[in-house]
């Protein structure tokens, strides 16, 4: 809890001139702190939102990338439709619009006794409440090294591998593209790739064959949709491979090896599993059993259940919600909101609502939708969908295709400027 | 606490002691479930690109949209599916938020210009 002097500071009506008057030495004495690591879709967010609805709370940013390279739309940049320009968001706005101190610098260690966090350039970051957001890291896969064969999970350079990757396919060749079990980051995105994939193979060079190797028993979203685009748009092109799991790769030899035995490809894409960012680990936020892969955590606030005043958003925390940009922004609010509730002396909010919505593109010029609202149960203590609330769209078109970049824009301004 | 201005406009006092209220006691009614609808129509509704404005709508115009999508959810339309996440008591508190953010944000001067920047 907060120590009286700071309540009484923050208290006055005056405080925020007076604020502004001290060294800025006393003034980090004496405002709460707060540090998020990460700033994707989560941290930028939380970061933002924290700042806007009380510009008294410090916040600190640690982020060793100088922008975001947004995962959302990405495939875009694959089929040549977009730049890297069009999905890279700068974090400039948030710190001269909302003041966000920006810490060019990796977070190593926490340290939740003394409440610091430790960074690879050597220095010590104090805080009242911490923030991690720091997406997800991979599971190795024997003999798959992801700088000859990029994953592109993670945007950025191995968003332009993989588009080159794409672009040296033979004519006629094969592309396998391999799907991790569930839960992974955006649960529609693998479908959408093979979709673009497909379409980029149809347009330039005829021919050749997508193989889509998913390790799950059936398409995790968006069924519809993709049962149709596989079956139909992309027939004869498109192969599903249902319960497939990559074992082993060698490269060398254009070889996959699955549990259904060897497969030969001209190109790849190979998904690994996923788990929460290699720090939770490390700080103890995932509990002793190496099974776990993602953080609990209380909904309300997105507080760990094993670690206090150390705050998961985003995709490595494990309440059940889907791994996307858009969910990301939405648990950032509502762990924004409870910060402010906390430094203010409040519990949190007993009844958050998140909403999740997201369009994929399916062929150059059309895409599809999918959407769900989730409310917190207060008996058994999880978010859990509303009735009537999940659908995917009817069909894929046009409409959705523009709707797709005004959903995009506003995702992005919200969340980074 | 003293001011470091000499005789501030009632605005001025005003609007600290609003900004004072807004930012240390308890949120705003309905900003946190509002705040969910900014992903798609801009943070405090103010859209950037392609997406419906929401800021400045009056509140019977959102809480009657709303409530008629939640009502009837046609196939197609992806905001039929986002309204029916919201009890009818939560779509009031969201739309009264929208028309709250909308009219301080350009109507009411100083006061509101504070609470913006603020809030």
């Amino acid at each position: 809890m907060l120590l009286p002097n700071r309540r009484k500071l923050m208290q006055g009506s005056g405080a925020l001139l007076a604020a502004a008057a001290l060294p800025s030495r006393l003034r980090a004495a004496a405002l709460p702190r707060v540090v998020v690591i990460g700033g994707g879709f989560a941290g930028a967010t939380v970061a933002k939102y924290v700042r806007r609805w009380n510009p008294q709370i410090q916040v600190t940013l640690v982020e060793p990338n100088p922008a975001h390279v947004s995962c959302i739309l990405s495939n875009l940049v694959m089929n040549g439709a977009l730049t890297m320009s069009d999905i890279t968001l700068r974090y400039d706005t948030l710190r001269t619009k909302y003041g966000v101190s920006i810490v060019a610098d990796r977070a190593v260690a926490i340290d939740p006794v003394a409440r610091q966090v430790r960074t690879q350039n050597g220095s010590r970051l104090p805080y009242d409440k911490l923030v991690l957001a720091p997406g997800i890291d991979f599971d190795a896969i024997p003999g798959l090294d992801s700088a000859v064969l990029p994953h592109a999970w993670q945007a950025g350079p191995q968003t332009l591998a993989l588009k080159a990757q794409l672009a040296a396919v033979p004519a006629g060749g094969s592309f396998v593209l391999a799907i991790p079990p569930a839960p992974y980051r955006c649960p529609p995105g693998p479908y959408e790739r093979a979709c673009l994939v497909a379409d980029y193979l149809k347009r330039n060079r005829r021919a050749g064959k997508v193989i889509v190797l998913d390790a799950n028993n059936d398409v995790v979203a968006e069924p519809h949709t993709f049962h149709t685009a596989f079956q139909t748009t992309y027939a004869g092109i498109v192969e599903y491979h249902p319960a497939t799991v990559v074992e082993a790769v060698d490269w060398s030899a254009r070889r996959i090896h699955t549990n259904w035995g060897p497969i030969q490809a001209d190109a790849a894409n190979i998904i690994p599993r996923q788990r929460a960012g290699q720090l939770l680990a490390a700080s103890g936020l995932l509990g002793s059993d190496p099974a776990t892969r993602w953080a609990p955590v209380n909904p309300l606030s997105y507080e760990s259940r094993l670690v206090p005043d150390v705050h998961v958003i985003g995709d490595s925390q494990g309440t059940g919600q889907p791994k996307s940009g858009h969910m990301a922004n939405a648990q950032a609010k509502v762990c924004a909101d409870a910060l402010v509730r906390y430094f203010a002396g409040e519990a949190p909010d007993p009844a958050p609502v998140t909403a999740s919505a997201c369009y994929s593109p399916i062929t150059a010029r059309t895409a599809s939708w999918l959407t769900v609202v989730f409310a917190y149960d207060p008996v058994s203590g999880t978010m859990k969908p509303v009735p009537n609330t999940l659908a995917e769209a009817p069909a894929p078109s046009s409409e959705h295709y523009e709707g797709m970049f005004g959903w995009a824009k506003n995702l992005f301004a919200d969340s980074f400027s | 606490m003293k001011l470091h201005l000499k005789r501030p406009p009632r605005s001025v006092a005003l609007a600290l002691l609003l900004a004072a209220a807004a930012a240390h006691g308890a949120p705003p009614a309905g900003r946190l479930l509002a705040a969910q609808c900014a992903q798609c129509h801009g943070t405090d509704g103010q859209a950037v690109a392609g997406m419906e404005k929401l800021a400045g709508e009056s509140e019977g115009e959102i809480y009657g949209e709303l409530v008629k999508m939640k009502a009837n959810i046609k196939p197609d339309e992806i905001m039929h599916r986002q309204a029916a996440g919201y009890t009818d008591a939560q779509i009031r508190l969201i739309a009264r938020y929208f028309a709250t953010v909308g009219r301080s944000a350009t109507t009411t001067g100083a006061v509101s210009s504070r609470r913006k920047s603020d809030d």
